[in-house]
């Protein structure tokens, strides 16, 4: 590059000067005088690439009476960074029409050529490596040219560049981008959003509570036992609810827990109360104890509580690892494919869990043990809760309320059996209690209601649009 | 007449943008009815509430932009059928076509091939589109159909399609579902019931505050009931489109860059008017096939009276000082100005800088600091004589102290007004100054130039040495300072006042209906049309009853009265309609 005393001079004596002078003189200028003001501009727009290429040249020869330094400023500046003296060299303080705005578009004359010669005078691409964050992520032309508005590229500047516009310019920019066939880098991952473990807490709360409310009624009697009941199912309502509320089981959608309630409920009365009803009872209400008229089950509901925190767990797991599949997978049937085996792990996980549980309070509680009703309504339940966390509401409804409705039917045919006539209504559910005892009635329900929910999760969890992460209202 | 004026995050609301202007004009156009439809873009926004109504504004719907609202609509099989048929046209128009040449077809209409293709990919996209209203229309259940699998599967299917533009083929599953989101987020005003004939479909105008999603709900009138649609923009939605999430993966900037450009050309070719604030919008509505015969560039408007005291006495100014106003950040390029200052010093050593503004945010902050400590740095303190008490030739300052009431006294303590920004929107602040009757040097950035017309001197940014040169000589001309500064006032109060702004907006309404056909036909006994049975003014409830409109005793409607020319509401004038 040549030295600032040389870009002090230009070298044509036709453009630079004429440019110089006019522009000094519509420095003085008033106002009234800007009749000139459209045919400067057009020089302005015009010239000054290849004044860039004389400059680069240092041609000789100081003809021109010294520029004025407004000049020399744009000189100097094109030397040093070729596509900021583009920017610059338009030059003097002019005073110009803004109907002129739009009329930079002039053709380069005959000297584009010797400014073609130089490669410092290509100020596309100083422009471009200036910009190149801007040109590689570019999806198309119109994108390059709203970033180099936003960093102050008009048309007049465009003009330097020899383009009529900025549009033009930016799509000059966007061909000229180097792009090898491969893909962009692979975006990283978004950050897991971060795991917050107050749900953890929360999850184990119920179970807690279920089991404080247990000892309770194992310890008292009477009123104070009666009392410690009703307290103790309204904590652990409670407390279910605001598992519910938080954590990987949060639903978008608000959800009645109403069926629910009635199957628990079951799983507490409902066998007692099918053993009396068969055997012609039952005989007075439910005191709390497994030996009474109307024998409770507490183990299956105490083990169900327990299951609130696997059951919070697996639904981390499964969504959680959905999203990793979500990030990896590069097409929806990939990823279908992928989502299927972890919905099925996470459903046997819990299934694990709960056996256990159900054990473990069986053993501690020194109850029969309820496995299979106890299974499938845990079954029945994680299904239902999973697909309404992920979006689906319709399903998990239906089938809840078929099987509490089926619960509901099979006790009420049994009493209805007891009218006289009507005996022929009780037969169905006594052969199905003759054939696997009580515990056949809510197996059969929830046990068909799970499978049903877990054929439909299937289908409707392993697609993408069930995991999508939902918009935060603003 | 009735004007449906659509709006998104902005008029009625308190903190709406461009909400200003859109109550200047509803408030100066009082003779005629304003419908406000309006979409909140925030829950922030909603609890805010609504600036106070003039009573001409009848009636007044909103819709939230930020709430997920499922009307609980299953589609039947024929529905989704209908719905993946539209949608999938819809994404394979995303998809096909490269972005940023879909939008140039109008240049390229004229070149056979390539310009009826893309004026079919623009017919297809405007099929899809109002394929997808009238579906929402008939059966609902639109938000939900649009988050579907079904719909990301229409979307991965044209990304996967041969022709797909090269970043599309790139989306991954991810990239999908979030365009699926966001397309169904701007696709939201297509489940609005706004469309009835006792709705949109009874204003003779809708009129479009701002591109984008707020002009949808009146592309749609157009489809239902032939409304016409009057678009202003006073920042081009596209544009502000491309400049936001500029980290979002290229897959999902492409298709969504897609849309939002093929959704400006459909407006754009739809509306009967297009109105851009500036030239800059201008040139973007057209490079985005805006017809230049519907292109009426109406300037923005700003209150001129807290500047009349101050432009109609410039004499008292001390004529060595200069004053830069403006809020502080770094696009300001306050360093240029600083610099520049340094070198008219030189030539002039008695002249002095007074810098008002804010800074805004801690950017801003920072930025103010930095120059501060350049000031300091450049200029040592200076004092009258050995007794006095020196001070910097660079003072920064804010307005509001006992000094700097207001801005216009800010522009009044100087002979001269610089900005030297390196970016620049539509420049208020020059406005300003010229309404302050004051000469201007300023940066060529911009619509400064557009504003400025004439009257200023303009300089290239980023140049103190050219900055300089044209401080110091209009320092050193007061005649042709006070010249420049008449010119200024006069060109901002013929351009940029509100009232103009009104007019011209009166003006295109006229223009609009005038050249709009009766859209509701009344037939008489016979079966043949009745003509004159349902004039403009039939629309206008209790106004032509009313003893006190003009109407009856000049013998002619309302809106063919004179141009109205209405004082302002007494807001502050800082903003512009932007």
């Amino acid at each position: 590059m040549s030295g600032l005393g040389e870009l002090d001079r230009p070298g044509t004596p036709g453009s630079p000067g004429a440019w110089d002078s006019r522009s000094r003189e519509s420095l003085t200028d008033p106002v009234a005088g800007g009749g000139g003001a459209a045919g400067e501009h057009a020089i302005a727009g015009g010239s000054p690439v290849a004044r860039g290429g004389e400059v680069a040249e240092g041609a000789e020869g100081s003809a021109v009476a010294g520029g004025s330094p407004v000049a020399r400023g744009g000189a100097s500046d094109g030397g040093a960074a070729g596509a900021r003296g583009g920017a610059v060299g338009g030059g003097a303080a002019v005073t110009r029409d803004g109907a002129a705005g739009g009329g930079g578009a002039v053709a380069v004359g005959k000297e584009a050529p010797s400014a073609a010669r130089r490669a410092a005078a290509d100020p596309v691409k100083a422009l471009m490596h200036r910009h190149r964050d801007l040109c590689e992520r570019a999806v198309d032309p119109l994108e390059i040219a709203a970033g180099l508005e936003a960093h102050g590229v008009t048309d007049r500047t465009a003009a330097r560049f020899r383009h009529r516009d900025v549009f033009s310019l930016a799509e000059e920019m966007y061909a000229r981008v180097p792009r090898d066939g491969d893909a962009s880098p692979r975006p990283t991952n978004p950050p897991a959003p971060r795991a917050r473990t107050g749900w953890i807490v929360l999850a184990l709360l119920p179970g807690a509570l279920c089991a404080a409310t247990v000892a309770g009624l194992r310890l008292t009697e009477g009123r104070p036992r009666l009392i410690a009941a009703v307290v103790g199912a309204l904590v652990v309502t409670l407390a279910l609810r605001a598992a519910l509320r938080r954590g990987p089981l949060r639903a978008a959608t608000r959800t009645t827990g109403t069926w629910t309630c009635w199957l628990v409920g079951y799983a507490l009365l409902g066998d007692g109360l099918l053993h009396a009803a068969l055997a012609g009872g039952p005989d007075g209400l439910p005191d709390g104890t497994a030996e009474g008229p109307w024998p409770v089950t507490v183990a299956p509901v105490l083990a169900l509580a327990l299951a609130c925190a696997p059951a919070a767990a697996s639904a981390h797991l499964f969504a959680v690892g959905a999203r990793r599949k979500l990030a990896a997978s590069r097409g929806l049937a990939d990823f279908s494919a992928s989502v299927r085996p972890l919905l099925l792990g996470t459903v046997a996980l819990f299934m694990c869990a709960l056996t256990a549980l159900v054990a473990l309070t069986g053993a501690v509680l020194a109850e029969p043990a309820a496995h299979p009703q106890a299974l499938t309504l845990g079954a029945l339940l994680l299904l239902a809760r999973l697909l309404t966390v992920h979006g689906c509401t319709h399903a998990p409804t239906r089938v809840l309320t078929a099987a509490a409705t089926a619960e509901a039917a099979a006790l009420a045919t049994l009493f209805a059996g007891r009218l006289p006539g009507c005996g022929l209504l009780a037969a169905p559910v006594e052969a199905l209690v003759a054939a696997c005892g009580p515990a056949g009635v809510p197996t059969a329900a929830c046990g068909i209601g799970a499978l049903t929910l877990l054929v439909h999760a299937t289908r409707r969890l392993t697609r993408a649009s069930a995991h999508a992460p939902m918009e935060q209202p603003r | 007449m009735r004007i449906g004026l659509l709006t998104e995050g902005g008029y009625p609301y308190v903190s709406g943008e461009a909400g200003l202007w859109c109550d200047r004009l509803v408030r100066g156009l009082e003779q005629h009815e304003f419908d406000v439809y309006a979409l909140s873009r925030s829950e922030r926004q909603e609890a805010e509430g609504w600036v106070p109504l003039p009573p001409q504004v009848s009636r007044v719907r909103t819709a939230s932009l930020w709430d997920f609202e499922d009307d609980g609509v299953v589609h039947g099989r024929r529905a989704r059928r209908r719905f993946a048929e539209y949608y999938s046209e819809l994404a394979a128009v995303l998809c096909t076509t490269a972005p940023g040449n879909s939008s140039a077809y109008s240049e390229r209409a004229s070149r056979g091939a390539s310009g009826s293709e893309s004026a079919l990919e623009a017919d297809r996209f405007a099929n899809a589109l109002y394929g997808l209203a009238e579906l929402a229309r008939d059966e609902g259940g639109l938000p939900a159909a649009l988050r579907s699998e079904t719909a990301v599967r229409a979307l991965e299917r044209a990304c996967r399609a041969p022709g797909a533009h090269r970043s599309a083929r790139e989306a991954r599953v991810p990239d999908l579902l979030a365009v699926a989101a966001r397309l169904e987020h701007a696709l939201r005003p297509l489940s609005l019931d706004w469309y009835e004939d006792d709705d949109l479909g009874a204003v003779d105008l809708c009129h479009a505050a701002s591109g984008g999603t707020a002009a949808l709900p009146g592309l749609l009138a157009r489809h239902f009931c032939d409304v016409p649609l009057l678009v202003t923009e006073y920042g081009v939605r596209l544009r502000t489109h491309y400049l936001t999430e500029p980290d979002a993966p290229p897959a999902i900037r492409s298709l969504l860059a897609a849309f939002h450009g093929r959704l400006a050309a459909e407006t754009y070719r739809r509306a009967a008017v297009i109105t851009p604030g500036n030239t800059h919008a201008r040139r973007w509505q057209e490079r985005c096939g805006a017809d230049r015969a519907k292109l009426r560039t109406v300037h923005p408007g700003m209150d001129a009276t807290p500047f009349a005291e101050t432009g109609e006495s410039p004499g008292y100014a001390d004529p060595h000082t200069l004053v830069w106003v403006g809020r502080i950040e770094p696009v300001k390029d306050l360093v240029s100005l600083l610099h520049a200052f340094a070198e008219i010093r030189k030539a002039e050593p008695r002249a002095r800088l007074r810098i008002v503004g804010n800074p805004t945010g801690p950017e801003g902050a920072a930025y103010l600091a930095h120059c501060k400590g350049l000031a300091a740095q450049l200029f040592p303190d200076e004092a009258d004589g050995p007794h006095a008490v020196g001070r910097n030739p660079v003072s920064f300052e804010e307005t509001g102290g006992p000094e700097l009431p207001s801005r216009a006294d800010a522009y009044g303590a100087g002979a001269l007004v610089v900005l030297s920004s390196v970016v620049e929107g539509f420049p208020s602040g020059l406005v300003e100054a010229m309404f302050c009757g004051r000469a201007t040097v300023s940066t060529d950035v911009g619509a400064v130039v557009e504003a400025i017309g004439g009257t200023g001197l303009v300089v290239p940014p980023r140049n103190p040495r050219a900055l300089a040169e044209a401080c110091v000589a209009l320092l050193r001309d007061p005649e042709r300072r006070e010249r420049l500064g008449a010119a200024a006032r006069a060109r901002a109060l013929e351009l940029f006042t509100v009232e103009q702004n009104v007019a011209a907006f009166h003006g295109i309404y006229l223009e609009i209906l005038s050249s709009t056909p009766v859209r509701r036909v009344v037939l008489d006994d016979t079966g043949e049309p009745l003509p004159f049975a349902v004039p403009a003014e039939a629309h206008v409830p209790g106004r032509w009853t009313d003893p006190t409109a003009r109407v009856v005793a000049r013998g002619g409607p309302g809106w063919a009265t004179d141009a109205p020319v209405r004082a302002t509401s007494p807001a502050s004038a800082t903003e512009g309609a932007r």
